[in-house]
């Protein structure tokens, strides 16, 4: 026997020239249709939006005028409706987390507790889902209007209870586009929360019943911590997800009433291709919204993540 | 201190008939071992007691009293799974003391209980890690320590040692019937080590296919097996069962077999036979010998002097001689002149 008691895969980086040769190229190959795709739809647009932003231009033509950073510096100190769409969007993106989170927690450990609703109940809460946004956006208008035909409101006064202006009122049209989000999105992030509940072993759940653990501690120590890694999913991709919010918007309040809804993205939407030679302009929008995002990620992950149980 | 008792117990999962009609106490402060093969129902008993896995019909009770609305945690019973069951989120020192917060036990005692119990198990450098950063054998000792850091009135244990070396799991067999000597409460172990089983039990509850075999000390159920299925599944090697011309079986243990080169002289068991194959475990020598009718019979004497291929005598004195009727179940030990005598005409070699 060999007196050398290293596994032989220790060695596999020491092969001759040409067999690492071979794979560094096999490895690159493999990866290249996804950096392909990358670079081609994420990297050369971003790019190319840092460079617009550098410019005063319309959309035909894109590079009319340097001005090097006073798009930037009009964004900040000149004009004040950026703030005012930056404070909306923070204010979706949060009430939409915690919104989508809880119901969907909630929802999940209702169907997880009772096995025979839960089929129904899946299939009831996934279904808008898959309706399309801007359609989903045109049944709440309905639902949410102040005209004779608004169901809520039909509901409210028939309770006896005053109507409420819904998507009319500055202070409730932003709350209503996240009822509608929530609505239509806690079936499947439900499905996600529930299937990670299933994976948690029953013995877990009874041991913590031998230990006379209430159901509220049973939940908060043992099911929020077994389920952190995939809450930690939902956080990064309904804070992104939220932050790049329009078609609700766009259908249902379009930014109104007064500028009360309008968010980053119909923001930019609106000095890209509604306004003359601010394309430039939106750029710089656009830039500092993915900084924002791109911040936003990373603090997720380099400080809440320290907070999931990985198994 | 508790009592348990099954009264007409039976656990259906779907259509499948786990336990019938099982009727069985287990006695006040006794150190009562569960033992059978895989699948046999034992977890299932203990999740019964425990209240995590209730009857489909009959009674469980505690000191007389039907326990079936008691909550699990109500019921002053700690349990080590099987799989261990430690929370995976919680550190080791959590895992212990989580019980003992929720029972509302003072922050120096549960230290001062953690302290030793972590000791018991020789976790106590470990207390702030993680499960996932612990070897099996580790997981099941902070099981344990979890139970018995409650000091309840009933323990609960699926094969708690089953993970351990044979070094640790020696030490832990001592540890446990210490703290049984110490609490003097009810436990209930579950193994299917039959070994585990003769050494730690006052009293053997011995289970095949969700019936109960036989309960008895372990004397009891080594001397006097209840059935042919006891006599086989207690003693290394199990007892040797040979059929009789008349639809009887015939058994006995390897160690009460007297071994010789010549024939021996007198009546009585004697059989001719031929070493198979010899084994040397120390103090005793075990042989696998061939009778002259092919059965093959397990020898365990103290006596190494035989070799394989010779051929040898086996004598077994009629006290050491058991009977089983038709059904499997005991009929006699050393007695039955009848059957003796059948052996003696019809199965003997010359
Ligand atoms: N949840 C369940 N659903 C269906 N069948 C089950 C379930 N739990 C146990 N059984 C069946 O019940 C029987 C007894 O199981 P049990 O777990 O009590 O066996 P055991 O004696 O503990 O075995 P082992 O020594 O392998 O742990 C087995 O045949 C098993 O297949
Ligand atoms: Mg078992």
């Amino acid at each position: 026997m060999s007196k050398d008691k290293t596994p032989s895969y220790v060695h596999q980086n020491k092969g001759s020239l040409g067999k690492r040769v071979t794979n560094a190229v096999t490895s690159w190959l493999m990866v290249l249709p996804a950096v392909a795709f990358l670079i081609a739809f994420v990297v050369y647009p971003a790019v190319n939006m840092a460079i617009m932003s550098l410019f005063y231009s319309n959309a035909t033509k894109p590079y009319k005028k340097f001005i090097g950073l006073d798009n930037y510096n009009t964004l900040f100190f000149v004009k004040k409706d950026f703030y005012n769409a930056l404070g909306n969007t923070a204010y979706y993106t949060a009430g939409a987390l915690v919104s989508i989170i809880v119901f969907s927690v909630l929802l999940a450990q209702w169907m997880f507790r009772s096995r025979k609703l839960n089929n129904v109940a899946q299939t009831v809460f996934f279904t808008p889902h898959l309706v399309a946004g801007v359609s989903a956006g045109f049944i709440w208008s309905w639902l949410l209007s102040s005209q004779s035909y608004g169901l809520f409101n039909t509901v409210l006064t028939s309770l006896g209870l005053p109507a409420v202006r819904w998507l009319d009122d500055s202070s409730t049209a932003m709350i209503s586009i996240i009822m509608m989000n929530t609505w239509k999105n806690i079936g499947y992030y439900a499905l996600i929360i529930l299937s990670s509940m299933k994976s948690i072993p029953t013995e877990i759940y009874e041991a913590a019943r031998l230990d006379n653990a209430s159901s509220f501690k049973i939940f908060f120590r043992i099911t929020l911590p077994m389920i952190s890694p995939q809450l930690f999913l939902l956080l990064i991709t309904i804070t992104t997800g939220s932050f790049k919010v329009f078609d609700s918007v766009r259908i249902m309040t379009n930014g109104g009433p007064g500028d009360s809804t309008r968010v980053l993205s119909m923001y930019i939407y609106d000095y890209a291709f509604q306004r003359n030679n601010t394309l430039g302009y939106a750029c710089s929008a656009g830039m500092i919204m993915m900084i924002i995002m791109i911040v936003l990620t990373v603090f997720d992950f380099a400080f809440v993540e320290k907070k999931v149980h990985y198994q | 201190m508790a009592q348990i008792e099954f009264r007409n117990v039976s656990k259906y999962f779907g259509s499948n008939k786990v336990i019938e009609n099982l009727n069985l106490t287990i006695e006040d402060g006794k150190f009562t071992v569960l033992v059978g093969s895989s699948g046999c129902g034992k977890t299932t008993l203990l999740r019964m007691i425990a209240g995590i896995g209730p009857a489909t019909s009959g009674q469980v009770l505690m000191n007389g009293k039907d326990i079936s609305e008691v909550a699990p945690g109500k019921r002053d019973i700690a349990m080590v799974f099987q799989n261990y069951a430690i929370y995976p989120t919680m550190t080791v020192r959590e895992n212990i003391e989580f019980g003992l917060k929720n029972r509302k036990v003072p922050k120096e005692e549960r230290n001062r209980l953690i302290d030793e119990y972590s000791r018991i198990v020789d976790m106590y450098n470990l207390l702030s890690r993680k499960p996932s950063q612990l070897s099996g054998g580790q997981r099941q000792r902070i099981a344990l320590a979890r139970a018995m850091v409650k000091k309840p009135a009933v323990f609960l244990m699926d094969e708690p040692l089953s993970n351990l070396d044979a070094k640790l799991r020696a030490s832990m067999r001592i540890e446990l019937k210490e703290l049984h000597q110490k609490l003097k409460t009810t436990f209930v172990y579950v193994t299917h080590d039959q070994v585990e089983a003769m050494s730690m039990a006052d009293i053997i509850v011995l289970m095949e296919k969700g019936e109960i075999q036989q309960v008895g000390t372990p004397e009891e159920i080594y001397h006097e097996p209840a059935n042919v299925f006891a006599a086989q599944f207690i003693g290394t090697p199990p007892m040797n069962i040979i059929d009789m011309p008349n639809g009887y079986k015939m058994g006995y243990r390897p160690e009460s077999v007297v071994f010789t080169a010549e024939k021996p002289a007198g009546d009585g068991y004697r059989k001719k036979g031929r070493i198979v194959t010899r084994e040397m475990l120390g103090a005793e020598t075990q042989y696998k010998v061939e009778l002259s009718s092919g059965q093959a019979v397990m020898v365990k004497i103290a006596d190494s002097r035989f070799r394989e291929k010779q051929d040898v005598w086996i004598t077994v004195e009629p006290e050491h001689l058991h009977y089983f009727d038709l059904s499997g179940v005991h009929y006699s030990h050393g007695g039955a002149p009848e059957l003796l005598a059948e052996v003696v005409g019809g199965m003997n070699d010359v």
